[in-house]
């Protein structure tokens, strides 16, 4: 509680300076209630029966079951950016989600020096360039659907304090930017990985989760109809399971790399968006994640009806097996843009868990879910 | 998926009645103006790229400042439909995007075509869209639509 009043105080403060040019205030956020309706055999219990669930946030473990919830993924962000001078700028997003109880944390925070008009350094906390939708995984007013599929941003590490060095420049009618990052995170007491050892059963004390020397790039160009994406990073993964007795499990460090192409096309009134991405880890399994997900919005004025298709995969090419993980989820909805800067959204889920049981990779168990959702920006 | 479709079928009127009530806009016309000292060269590629954030500098060299009116003004949405070729909706969440991964800045929003040209008057970086009817010598027209 006394976050919260800490967290009010400060908005309060920015608020008062608010007057200040210098100082600009901005938000978004997303009020989103939605449950699933059916059960399923527990994957991991076979003989009993559960919930479905769907995890609409995998990061934070935000999940819906048989009971309406406005906190699997309800989120409202306060943006401040104080501009020194022309050339340096900071920039803080506090953040309150309900899968926290709404309690607030500075999730991105950032020194910008704008070098020249067409160089920009960021220095500081940011999401990780990772998938065409990372950065801005929730903002739902900047994308047609409820969520970006969560079955494809399922990661439990989305964020990193690093550098970012940006270059715009053209080619021809073309926009290109180049974004050059470096950056390291130590995700203690990690959700998800904490999440998936109750999953199984364990009883660990914690989990902290740890992702060095990332290091990539992200090219993006755009013109009138289009918008691509490339991304390449790779980093070194670590991690300790600590038991309640202090002990550390054993965990063989590793490096990943991350490679993926996605975009956005508008053709009349389609709008048509893709990402495919693979990831591989150097480990001895030789472990690699191949996902994409493909989308179609027909704009109708105001209102947009929309179909998006993501599938996720887990291979081993040093031992072949095909019984790991495996899920797709297809997802219909709507979005109506009330206003210029409110949107309604409703969407219908079915997860599909493709998985092997016997082995416990099918642990998500199918799901349909509907969700209704408002997504707003000031 | 059969309750689904029920749903969908009593919402889906609901959405369409409504979207009708703002879709009634009436045709305007919007100037684009910059400072008289600005002899930067423009068409409309330029100034679409500029509104959009993607060109960051004027053709003399100096950083843009980007002036406009609020996302429900009719010359918004006349402007944002005939240079920028998408809905003020679809321009609010590009620019969402930008703005919320610290990438750029929207252009500013004021109250009235009679800010605009004060602010485009009193500053020589500035560039903005208004109604033609309240230009006047304190500013120069680039373009009108």
């Amino acid at each position: 509680m006394n976050k919260i009043l800490f967290a009010i105080s400060i908005c309060m403060y920015f608020v008062s300076l608010g007057a200040n040019a210098a100082l600009q205030i901005s938000g978004y956020g997303s009020l989103i209630a939605g449950k699933t309706f059916g059960t399923v055999n527990d994957p991991l219990s076979p003989g009993q029966k559960r919930d479905e669930i769907l995890t609409a946030d995998f990061y934070d473990v935000g999940q819906y079951d048989n009971d309406i919830t406005i906190k699997a993924e309800s989120i409202l962000a306060l943006q401040g950016t104080y501009k020194f001078n022309e050339k340096f700028s900071f920039t803080a997003q506090l953040v309150a989600k309900g899968v926290d109880d709404f309690e607030p944390e500075f999730d991105w925070y950032y020194l910008t020096y704008k070098a020249k008009d067409d160089l920009t350094f960021m220095f500081g906390r940011r999401n990780i360039p990772m998938y065409y939708f990372s950065e801005y995984s929730e903002v739902g007013y900047a994308y047609p659907w409820m969520r970006p599929p969560s079955n494809l941003y399922w990661w439990q590490v989305t964020q990193f304090d690093g550098i970012n060095a940006m270059y715009n420049f053209d080619i021809g009618e073309l926009s290109s930017t180049i974004t050059a990052f470096y950056g390291n995170e130590y995700s203690n007491d990690n959700v998800e990985m904490l999440y998936y050892d109750r999953l199984y059963g364990g009883s660990a004390q914690t989990v902290n989760e740890f992702w060095t020397d990332i290091l990539g790039m992200n090219w993006n160009i755009s013109g009138d109809n289009f918008d691509l994406r490339f991304v390449y990073f790779q980093n070194d993964r670590d991690r300790e399971t600590i038991q309640q007795d202090g002990s550390i499990d054993p965990y063989t460090p590793f490096s990943q790399s991350f490679v993926g192409f996605g975009g956005t096309i508008w053709l009349e009134n389609f709008t048509f968006l893709f990402d495919m991405n693979y990831v591989e880890y150097d480990d001895d399994l030789g472990t690699e994640f191949p996902t994409y997900l493909a989308s179609v919005v027909y704009n109708w004025g105001d209102v947009k009806p929309y179909i998006v298709y993501s599938k996720a995969d887990h291979e081993r090419s040093k031992v072949p097996t095909e019984a790991l993980e495996e899920h797709y989820v297809l997802s219909v909805g709507v979005r109506y843009d009330i206003m210029s800067n409110i949107a309604l959204k409703l969407q219908y889920d079915n997860f599909v868990d493709q998985g092997d049981e016997p082995t416990g990779w099918a642990y998500h168990g199918d799901a349909k879910a509907i969700s209704f959702g408002i997504d707003f920006v000031f | 998926m059969k309750r689904f479709k029920q749903s969908l079928q009593k919402v889906m009127p609901l959405f369409i009645s409504l979207s009708l009530l703002y879709t009634g806009n009436v045709s305007a016309d919007v100037a684009v103006v910059v400072h008289p000292s600005n002899n930067s060269e423009f068409d409309e590629t330029i100034i679409k790229k500029t509104f959009l954030g993607k060109s960051k500098s004027f053709s003399n060299g100096k950083s843009t400042i980007l002036i406009g009116l609020s996302s429900t003004d009719d010359i918004t949405q006349e402007f944002n439909r005939k240079v920028i070729g998408k809905s003020s909706s679809q321009v609010k969440a590009y620019w969402s995007k930008i703005l919320f991964t610290g990438k750029g800045t929207p252009p500013q929003e004021l109250d009235s075509s009679a800010l605009v040209l004060q602010a485009v008057a009193s500053n020589q970086d500035a560039i903005g869209y208004l109604d033609p009817s309240v230009v006047d010598d304190s500013v120069k027209v680039v373009a009108t639509f």
